[in-house]
């Protein structure tokens, strides 16, 4: 078995609103292995994108990470970390949670990157995006020349940045060595003409190349694990199918694993080796991908499959989960299975929280049924459990 | 065979850009943005016809141009006999009783200051229906249709006084139907109307559409991106590609046995949810859609085509031939840069066969041989010295396909494809364009 690079245990992340307590992630786990593609799938809400933005450490107030633990193999800060905070190191294993700000912040480049879904709005308009990715690269050269530089906490700011900033034109930030780079980045992700592409502005690029760029970007600090957050949803899917495949030519060629965000079912088949499913905060299913396609326990992972149409196949009716994605209000979540008021097999036993049960050492499941078969005679009717909901949630106000 | 529903004859749409009073002082000529240009076909009552292609393919655009939502260009549109382009404002009116449209985004196509209750009573109120209501006031009777819709939709009756924020995205697409359905309508446009939610919402809502076209007698035209909902969904289906119709056929057979190449790549790029899908590696299209605002001459797939046809003359391989392409497409829009390719070869510019060699590494992706390597140098020769054009004509010259001359349109086939590999059926119709005229388009 291959060694674990990322390891996320029981995290949860919330956030205060005027609305009340959102709770968009809740104590999630997973493993990302050396060199895999880890899928996370779910509906829009599930809080896949949330859980993304907490391991990067990019969760921005109202959020915050309330708890849980974020296990990153990297031999150079397990050693730093030893001495100083032991707490924090397991073996190679450092909880980045624990880290200083700073380390943390240096983490963003070599260690994860991100890609983004929507390639239009991630990159600035007024700067070419040669230079958007040069830059990238300067941070990491600067970063590697002298590590403690990205993680001096006033970095980029206060009045001595300001001065210089006035003083020398913002182009020499990126030398011409960053951008010789960028250019090679660019051909990497299969830019025809880089060094003409370098020197344009985002709008005069098509989505697609756009987001070879994005991903050129991401590329520039060698990391170790690339989060991609949806990548191909806005993109049609001739382009798709580009992208996917640079995706897993660069996979394969810089050996980095990759966290592959997306909502399609049919993307994580063709990219992922294993798979977590999200619903309303919690991954409610996880394995390899052919346990969770071909074997799945959890109902809503069935009724996610079954609501797919088959593009080779359209015989018969499709059959749709009932209702509708619920609230993560903290307030309107009841101490039961979230999925239970949806579920077509729920039990009075579903109206308690559910553990994670292990079904074999690589699948788990987060509902009653890994332990019991369905019991029609302890079925509670759906709408029985919703008002069951209901009746919890009136009972907390 | 019976008249069909809607019938459709080489609608066109086009955008202009820099058309207004100041561009015509100034002497600019207006440019076209050619969105729909001349597609055909027929919908049969009864039948869900599919209209898919990526964005950008005139898809939308045609939708709403023929139930003249927007004015079109060119062309003609028959629903049930009568010209919808040249009806007067009565028949128009009574055409719209007749034809309705749902529309992909539930979010914007609501009004949120209205309460559910307004919004699908009226059409209702602008058509002046009831005409008369016995016993009840006019107010009440749509009241109690309106109740109604909500309730066969799929929602209840007492979410009449709620306002459309209140409701989730499959809930407002909902609304959105029943708005569609007050005036009992034969025939219902429905654009993207399930893209924008989420899968277990949209398979409740493609249920929904079934259910409502069995009791109803509905004819759609269902326009969509998703390949997979357009197999479940449609009888027939279309395919378009840049403003153009590419396919038309019955829709297992068009799934089955495609025909055009376009249909084929469309159809081996989606991502199939299942274990076999795992590690399939596409032959992904090459490149990007090319702009509606210079589509390409001729055929217009052929720049990112994988058959596009060789001159009959030429013995050439299909991925060879293809790699040859893409440069004179590279040469044309500009992404061939002698200067970088200089600057890597030979920066003090002399030695031509280092230029060749290196610009053969950067643009072309296949081994040359024979005939054909020499016209590709040729030609490079002279970009080598700054003679673009002058490379592009070279390359021309010997490589001018068919595809590129001639426009390919469906032909009178059940199952008809736009392509010129079909030619001498009757499967396509080839539009003759000459050749000057594509080589000036070209530029």
């Amino acid at each position: 078995m291959a060694d674990t690079i990322l390891s996320v245990r029981d995290l949860s992340t919330r956030f205060f609103t005027e609305e009340g307590q959102v709770n968009a992630v809740e104590s999630v786990s997973f493993d990302v292995e050396d060199g895999e593609i880890f899928g996370i799938v779910g509906e829009s809400g599930s809080g896949k994108s949330v859980t993304a933005l907490s391991v990067i450490d990019l969760i921005e107030s109202p959020g915050r990470v309330t708890q849980g633990e974020i296990w990153y193999r990297n031999a150079d800060l397990a050693e730093e970390f030893r001495g100083s905070k032991p707490e924090a190191v397991d073996g190679d294993l450092v909880d980045i949670r624990r880290l200083p700000k700073g380390v943390r912040r240096s983490l963003r480049g070599p260690s994860f990157s991100m890609v983004f879904q929507d390639p239009m709005s991630s990159f600035n308009p007024s700067i070419t995006v040669g230079e958007q990715i040069a830059e990238a690269v300067e941070v990491q050269r600067r970063a590697r020349s002298n590590p403690r530089s990205t993680r001096s906490r006033t970095q980029g700011y206060g009045l001595g940045s300001l001065l210089v900033d006035s003083l020398l034109p913002s182009k020499s930030y990126v030398d011409d060595e960053s951008m010789d780079r960028a250019v090679e980045l660019l051909d990497q992700v299969g830019i025809p003409d880089p060094e003409d592409r370098a020197e344009e502005y985002p709008h005069q690029f098509s989505g697609g190349m756009l987001q070879r760029a994005m991903i050129a970007q991401a590329l520039a600090g060698e990391p170790d694990i690339l989060i991609a957050d949806e990548p191909t949803t806005a993109l049609d899917v001739t382009i798709q199918a580009q992208i996917l495949n640079l995706l897993r030519d660069l996979q394969e060629q810089e050996g980095m694993s990759i966290l592959m965000i997306t909502h399609d079912l049919g993307v994580i088949a063709r990219m992922c080796d294993r798979v977590g499913v999200m619903y309303a905060g919690e991954v409610v299913e996880r394995g390899p991908l052919a346990d969770i396609f071909d074997n799945p326990v959890h109902p809503y992972t069935q009724g996610l499959l079954g609501s797919i149409p088959d593009v080779d196949d359209p015989s018969g009716r499709l059959e749709p989960i009932s209702g509708n994605v619920p609230s993560l209000l903290d307030s309107e979540m009841p101490d039961a299975c979230y999925f239970a008021d949806r579920c077509p097999k729920a039990m009075t036993d579903c109206l308690t929280r559910i553990p994670e049960y292990e079904l074999d050492g690589r699948h788990s499941v987060r509902c009653v049924l890994a332990e019991q078969e369905y019991d029609p005679a302890d079925a509670v009717d759906s709408a029985d459990a919703a008002d069951a909901v209901d009746r919890e949630v009136n009972a907390d106000d | 065979m019976t008249e069909p529903l809607l019938a459709v004859r080489d609608l066109q749409k086009y955008y202009f850009e820099q058309d207004s009073f100041v561009d015509s002082l100034l002497g600019r000529d207006p440019t076209s943005v050619k969105a729909v240009d001349g597609i055909s076909f027929e919908v049969e009552r009864g039948e869900t016809l599919g209209l898919v292609g990526e964005s950008g393919c005139g898809k939308s655009t045609t939708g709403e141009t023929l139930l003249r939502l927007r004015e079109a260009t060119g062309g003609a549109v028959t629903f049930d006999g009568a010209n919808v382009f040249e009806m007067d404002d009565d028949e128009l009116k009574a055409f719209r009783r007749d034809a309705q449209i749902v529309f992909q985004d539930p979010f914007s196509s609501l009004d949120p200051r209205m309460t559910v209750g307004d919004i699908v009573a009226e059409p209702l109120k602008i058509h002046g229906i009831p005409e008369s209501a016995d016993g009840e006031s006019k107010r009440e009777w749509r009241r109690d249709k309106v109740a109604d819709l909500l309730e066969r939709v799929g929602l209840s009756a007492n979410h009449l006084d709620r306002y459309p924020h209140e409701f989730s995205g499959g809930q407002r697409q909902r609304i959105g139907i029943a708005r569609a359905l007050a005036l009992e309508p034969d025939f219902i446009v429905l654009d993207e109307p399930v893209s924008a939610l989420d899968v277990s919402v949209q398979a409740q809502v493609l249920n929904l559409l079934d259910d409502l076209q069995s009791e109803f007698g509905l004819t759609y035209l269902f326009i969509a991106h998703d390949l997979s909902v357009v197999r479940h969904i449609c009888d027939r289906v279309a395919v378009m590609y840049l403003g153009n119709v590419v396919e038309l056929g019955p829709t297992d057979e068009l799934f089955e046995s495609p025909k055009h190449p376009y249909t084929k790549a469309l159809l081996e790029s989606v991502p199939r949810p299942s274990t076999a899908e795992h590690g399939r590696r596409v032959e992904a299209l090459s490149g990007d859609v090319p702009s509606p605002r210079n589509p390409p001459s001729g055929c217009r797939f052929r720049t990112r085509c994988p058959q596009v046809i060789p001159p009959d003359d030429l013995d050439i391989e299909q991925g060879t031939y293809r790699s040859v392409m893409d440069l004179r497409d590279a040469l044309a829009v500009g992404d061939v840069n002698p200067d970088h390719i200089w600057d890597a070869a030979d920066p003090d510019r002399a030695d031509t066969e280092a230029f060749i060699e290196e610009a053969r590494a950067r643009h072309v992706d296949a081994e040359l041989r024979g005939e054909v390597a020499g016209v590709v140098d040729t030609a490079l020769g002279h970009l080598a010295e700054g003679e673009a054009d002058r490379a592009g004509e070279t390359l021309r010259e010997r490589f001018e396909s068919p595809c590129e001359t001639r426009r390919p349109a469906v032909g009178e086939a059940p199952h008809p494809a736009a392509c010129h590999l079909y030619e001498g059926s009757d499967e396509v119709t080839v539009i003759e364009t000459n050749a000057g005229a594509a080589a000036e388009a070209d530029d």
